[in-house]
Parts: structure tokens; C-alpha cells; sequence
């Protein structure tokens, strides 16, 4: 089983929603629920189990602010 | 490698067959994807004569070229065919993900031909295609219907499925009504929603994953990069709506409007399209009252509409594929008065005028009911304002009585019988039956036809060419008339054409008297600026991206990085003039006479306003401005067609005889 998963920068992130879209098995969504900050108050978050650990999310990132890292087992 | 699949899927519905078909490279050459690649299928495919509610008729669905490269900005679908409200090209737009959705499968774009004798919807998951049955959805609302797809399709589909989908007014074939994704957003105009009912096809879902085809995406993620560390510095104070209005009233009385691509990225961000709302109530580019009343006439309204207003129930923002500005948001409207609803979408700029100022209602709150009820029913805010504000004018004159309206009396303002008549025109219910298709089609039948404000069948977007003449032009030169996204003075100088396209004039101001004037100058602004509307949409990209300007959004430098090509501004433009003189063949193959578009007299300032910023303004030389702009494109300046030197220069002519 791949252990890497997506970490993101929330604070560089642009919330374009390219990467959950790149996602192949729609384990990222763009969290819609609460204002977290006043303009970035959408993130990418995972919305169910399931990731790959494809890296498809980080490539496709224009803002190069997701990094894939190993997670503890 | 381009950013281009390759291929399209088209679908006989009557026959339940599909096919996968290569399109060759030079089309997409020649008119990129999206609109230009329906213009190029369906001027070629759909005959002469063509029902728009038959068999002949094409639906078409389709990503832009930039879709999934990693450029901002280029998350629009676009839905063609045949309009049954106008009778020539007829297009629409909507964001959210569908159109991603499209290339995960595999395709540029959907080609839907023939009618099902049942309810159907198309499936495709990048591996299969399926026609499968939709008797269990046909009469749910747009909303319902896509979360119980979503619910019958959960752990089905390894990809969370995408779904655009038809409301009941498209269902009843409404011609006003459009196809929905996303939980009622909107590709609302020119009746696409009838065509599909036409079909039976309830939905179009599709959950592919496949890779987005690009030639060099690190080079189109680094322009995105540079755009996005510009944004995430662009933001606002909180609370500076309420200046809005004072704003539109000053600029209502300056002889210029000053421009600046940057403010697009603030308001929106701040605020979505509602910051246009009080502004344009007090300015003059906002109708009121059918078009024909003044800011005097709605004296403090602006405060009503106030964006700040808005924000204050805003639970949460949301955004577009790959849109970095977010002027989408969703909205708690639990327990207020006229509401049935927990929530809805933040109601656009133009869905706010349209039941607001133009119907002279102040109640917000009935706003937010109307555009929830409206996006779930799949009908279009625009035309369904412009024709409840028709009849309510009517009744006030004494042209429709209570025994036509089915004891309904409509008065200007009252929100009960606003809502009531709504709710008869989604049910096509006794008179809303009868008006449901539209301002031309109701005063058709009933008179009035002095108050109805459409062009050439298709009612026009909520800004008034009287304050913006170059709007003016291009609500009758465009092939799918009425539509307010094609083009603006107010929008020209922010977007720095002239620094891409060595034939775009400099404007840095919009100025409205100057604009009143026709001139080869003014001719080549309005050209300029549908050419670029039209490039925008063959790459797939949003309208707000296009206002920011080519300094900021570089569409030129994204389109060469992802198909690999080295074209300069001059070439891209004519990609643009190539896709809006193919949408004016189809009109003329179909028999639609551009030279019946015409601006309403209200519209065109006869007799003009009395009072307000547009006091005494008249459109006395529209006309010629329409005949130079057609001039400008190489279409014959009286008939509008386009000339066959003008064809045989854009290569068109070969194009169509392009076989596949």
C-alpha cells in the first residue's frame, strides 16, 4: 500500500479546484462548509477514504502547493 | 502533443447509437474547441430548415481548448444547437465541472442527434457509453434529479459523476429555459434546455478519468502561477459595498467611464457579479421598470441591493474548475419571508435586476426564493424577468385583463403576483402556459408588443445600450442575439486588446458620447471585441477571466504553451473572426435574415428618458454603427452576410468540406 498522500499549503493556494478534479477515484473536494478566511474560505480536502497516492493532485497543481508525503502507517 | 483529445462522441438518440469520431487537426487549428468546434459540427451537420424541437436537431456540449491544462480561468462548458427561440445559432455557457468533465472522457465535445421515445439520460465513464432509461428522474426538479443520480451512481463509478441536466421547464419545452449542473447553476440561454427536452434526454453524466492532453504543461502552470500570486494580493476591506451605489451615480453623470482590467479581479472576489447590482441601478446600465423608468424611479433601491447584504448570509464561497477568483457562493435563506428553501446559490447580477429593478420589487428576499425556484425549474432569469416584466406593463395598460391572467393582477412591484405568475409559467399553468416561451411569443398572442423587449426573439441581458452603444451593436450583430456576454465599451479599454491584435484600437476610456457615433474606429472596437469573445470561448475560457485584460489573463501565451504552437495575437483574432462568421453561415443557412435583429425602440431611446443619466440619450446612428461592424467583419454591410471573399479568406470554405 502507497503511504504518500497530498499536503497542502492552504496559504498559497488559490482554491481552483485543479487538483481535486485531477483526482481519478474523487477522494478530494473542494470543502464548501464555514468561512475559514475571507477570500481562501474554499480548500481541497479529502471527502472520503480512498487515496492512491497517485500524485495526479500535486502535478497538477499551477500553485505548486501541494507536496506528496509519507504518512505514518 | 496539443491540449486537444482528438475525438468527439456523437450520439443518435432515435437510432440508440454512438460513435466515437477523430476530428482532423486542422479544424482545431482553425476554430480551437468549444464554440468553434460546434460552430464548425453543427454548421456542418444540421441542414437547412432544421426543426429546432426534432430529430435534425444537433445538441452539443463542449470543453474549451485550454480546459485541464492548468491555465486559470477555463472551466466553461458551452451547449449549441439550433434555437428554438430564435430559429438560428443558439449557444449558452455555464461553469462549475462539467466541462472537465468532458475531456475525462475522453472527447472535445458531445454531439446529440435524433429523439428518444422515452425519458433517457447518456452515460459515459471514459470506457462505455450507455442511452439508459430516465423514467425515474423525468419530473424532478434540476437539483433533485442530479442528487439522485449522484445517489443511484455512489460506488458505482470510481469518479464522483458530473451531471448536466434539464429542469421541468425544459422537460415542458419552455424556450426559455436552459440545462443546469451543480445544483441549478445555469447554461440558461437561447432555450437550450427545450432542445434536450425535445430529446427526452433528462441528463448527461459522466464520470471518465482519464488524463488532459497538453504540450507543455509546465509552461502554461507558470503563467497561472504569476496570475495567482497577483490574486492572492488583490483583496478588499470588508464593507465598502455600501459606497456601491454612490459610485454608479457619479459615474452615471461622467461623460467617461475610466477602466481598469484589475477591478473585475477585487469585486469579484469580494462580492461576484451583485457588486454590479447597486451600481447599475444608479448608473444607467441597469433597466428599471421594462426598460423605460429612471433611477428616480427607485430612489434608495440600491440599498436593497446592496452586495453587502448578500455577503452578510454568505455560508461559504465557491469556485469554477480552475478558477482562482471565486465569485460563486452559497447562501443561508432558511426561514426568510417568500423563501421555501434552506439554501441557494448567491443570485447573479443579472437574475437580481431582472426580478428586481426591472419589475420595480424591492423585496430581496423574494429574490432569493425566485432564484432558487427558477435555477431547480431550469429557466432562463433573464427572458423570464423580461416577460413577466412585459405583462406586467401590459396589465397596467390595459392590454391584458384579469380574465386573460387568470384573475392575477399584475401591478409593477407586487412581489405576491410576481411569484404567483412565476410559479404558473414553470407549470405551464393557464396564462403562465401562454407566456412561457418567451416576451416575443406573449405579445404574439396577446398585443403589447411596444413593451416587449427582445431581439430578434431572444430577450436581452440586464445592461442598456443607451448607456453603452457598443452593447447596443453587438446585441443585433450577434448571431445568437440578446446576449450581453459578447461584448461591451465598458469592458473594451480594461482588456488592452490593442496590445495582442496590431488592428484593435486603443481605448483606455469608455466614452458614452463618443460611443453614440458611428466610425471605422468604432467599428473595429466592436469587431475586436466579439472576435475575442469568440477565441475565449473556442479555449474554454470564462468572461470575467477576458475583463480582466490580456495583461493579467494571457490568453495568447497560455494557447501557445499548451498546444505548442507560436502564433501571434493577429493569428489568434482570426481564429475568433473565423468561429463568429461560421455562426453567421449557420444563421443565413437557416434561413434567419440578420438584418430582423433589431434593438427595441425603448432601447434605442425613442422617446427617450426624461430624467436620470441617460436623460435625452438616443441611438440615432445604430443602424449604420450595425452596418459598419458587418463591414469591419467582411459581411456584406445591408444584409449582413458574410461576403465569400471574406469565407475564402478565412479559409471556411475548405473547412467545411473537412469530412470525418
Amino acid at each position: 500500500m502507497n503511504r504518500k498522500q497530498p499536503v497542502f499549503d492552504y496559504l498559497n493556494c488559490v482554491s481552483c479546484g485543479i487538483c481535486a478534479q485531477a483526482c481519478p477515484v474523487s477522494v478530494l473536494g473542494m470543502r464548501k462548509e464555514g468561512k475559514s478566511g475571507k477570500y481562501r474560505n474554499v480548500f481541497p480536502e479529502f471527502v472520503r477514504e480512498g487515496c492512491i497516492g497517485c500524485g495526479q493532485c500535486a502535478r497538477s497543481c499551477p500553485m505548486e502547493v501541494i507536496s506528496m508525503e509519507e504518512i505514518a502507517p | 502533443m496539443t491540449s486537444f483529445t482528438g475525438k468527439i462522441l456523437c450520439v443518435d438518440l432515435s437510432a440508440r447509437s454512438f460513435e466515437t469520431k477523430a476530428v482532423p487537426p486542422e479544424v482545431y487549428e482553425a476554430v480551437l474547441a468549444g464554440k468553434g468546434l460546434e460552430a464548425w459540427y453543427l454548421y456542418t451537420h444540421i441542414p437547412a430548415g432544421a426543426d429546432p424541437l426534432g430529430p435534425e436537431n444537433i445538441l452539443a456540449f463542449a470543453a474549451g481548448a485550454l480546459c485541464g491544462t492548468g491555465a486559470f480561468l477555463t472551466g466553461r462548458w458551452t451547449v449549441a444547437c439550433k434555437s428554438p427561440l430564435t430559429g438560428g445559432w443558439g449557444d449558452a455557457n455555464c461553469g462549475g465541472l462539467f466541462a472537465p468533465a468532458i475531456k475525462q472522457c475522453g472527447y472535445d465535445a458531445i454531439f446529440i442527434s435524433g429523439v428518444s421515445e422515452t425519458p433517457v439520460y447518456l452515460f459515459c465513464d471514459g470506457r462505455t457509453v450507455e442511452i439508459r432509461d430516465a423514467e425515474n428522474y423525468w419530473g424532478l426538479d434540476a437539483t433533485e434529479a442530479e442528487r439522485a443520480l449522484h445517489a443511484d451512481l455512489d460506488g458505482v463509478c470510481r469518479k464522483k459523476p458530473c451531471v448536466a441536466v434539464i429542469g421541468p421547464s425544459g422537460e415542458k419545452l419552455s424556450l426559455i429555459s436552459g440545462i443546469c449542473n451543480e445544483g441549478g447553476r445555469i447554461a440558461a440561454r437561447s432555450g437550450v434546455g427545450a432542445v434536450m427536452g425535445s430529446k427526452k434526454l433528462k441528463a448527461v453524466v459522466l464520470a471518465g478519468a482519464r488524463p488532459f492532453p497538453c504540450h507543455d504543461a509546465e509552461a502554461v502552470k507558470a503563467l497561472s502561477k504569476e496570475l495567482g500570486r497577483k490574486l492572492l494580493k488583490m483583496t478588499l476591506p470588508t464593507g465598502l459595498g455600501v459606497f456601491i451605489g454612490a459610485g454608479g451615480a457619479m459615474l452615471g453623470h461622467l461623460p467617461y467611464v475610466p477602466l481598469d482590467g484589475s477591478m473585475t479581479a477585487y469585486m469579484f472576489r469580494e462580492w461576484g457579479t451583485q457588486a454590479n447590482t447597486s451600481l447599475a441601478i444608479t448608473s444607467g446600465d441597469g433597466p428599471i421598470r421594462n426598460w423605460g423608468g429612471t433611477p428616480r424611479d427607485v430612489r434608495r433601491m440600491a440599498d436593497v441591493y446592496n452586495p453587502e447584504h448578500i455577503n452578510k448570509i454568505e455560508t461559504a464561497k465557491y469556485h469554477c474548475y480552475s478558477c482562482p477568483l471565486g465569485c460563486g457562493g452559497k447562501l443561508n435563506i432558511r426561514g426568510r419571508k417568500y423563501v421555501e428553501y434552506d439554501e441557494t446559490h448567491k443570485p447573479e447580477y443579472e437574475t437580481i435586476e431582472a426580478f428586481g429593478p426591472l419589475l420595480m420589487n424591492w423585496s430581496l428576499d423574494s429574490i432569493y426564493q425566485l432564484n432558487e425556484y427558477l435555477n431547480r425549474a431550469g429557466l432562463d432569469t433573464i427572458s423570464a424577468g423580461n416577460t413577466v416584466a412585459w405583462a406586467i406593463e401590459c396589465f397596467e395598460h390595459g392590454i391584458l385583463t384579469k380574465e386573460q391572467t387568470d384573475g392575477l393582477e399584475l401591478h409593477w412591484g407586487d412581489t405576491e403576483a410576481i411569484l404567483t405568475l412565476v410559479r404558473k409559467m414553470v407549470a405551464r399553468e393557464g396564462f403562465g402556459d401562454a407566456i412561457a416561451d418567451g416576451v416575443k411569443r406573449a405579445s404574439e398572442k396577446f398585443g403589447g408588443k411596444e413593451y416587449a423587449m427582445h431581439i430578434g426573439g431572444q430577450e436581452p441581458g440586464m445592461h442598456d445600450a443607451r448607456n453603452d452603444p457598443q452593447l447596443g451593436v453587438h446585441f443585433v450583430a450577434e448571431p445568437a442575439p440578446g446576449k450581453h456576454t459578447v461584448g461591451m465599451g465598458i469592458e473594451y479599454g480594461a482588456m488592452s486588446l490593442c496590445d495582442i491584435c496590431s488592428w484593435a484600437p486603443p481605448a483606455t476610456m469608455h466614452g458614452k458620447d463618443k460611443d453614440l457615433e458611428d466610425s471605422e474606429r468604432m467599428a473595429y472596437i466592436t469587431k475586436a471585441n466579439a472576435c475575442y469573445t469568440m477565441l475565449v470561448d473556442g479555449a474554454g475560457g470564462c468572461y470575467y477571466g477576458q475583463m480582466m485584460g490580456v495583461h493579467m489573463w494571457k490568453l495568447v501565451d497560455y494557447l501557445n504553451a499548451a498546444e505548442g504552437w507560436d502564433y501571434d495575437g493577429d493569428h489568434y483574432m482570426e481564429i475568433g473572426e473565423r468561429i463568429q462568421t461560421l455562426r453567421q453561415l449557420f444563421n443565413v443557412r437557416q434561413g434567419v435574415d440578420p438584418a430582423s435583429f433589431k434593438l427595441p425602440k425603448r432601447m434605442l431611446g425613442e422617446p427617450p428618458l426624461p430624467s436620470g443619466p441617460l436623460k435625452g440619450v438616443t441611438l440615432s446612428q445604430h443602424r449604420e454603427q450595425v452596418s459598419s461592424h458587418w463591414r469591419a467583419f467582411g459581411w456584406d454591410d445591408q444584409t449582413g452576410v458574410p461576403l465569400p471573399e471574406t469565407v475564402r479568406r478565412l479559409g471556411i470554405d475548405k473547412l467545411t468540406e473537412v469530412e470525418i
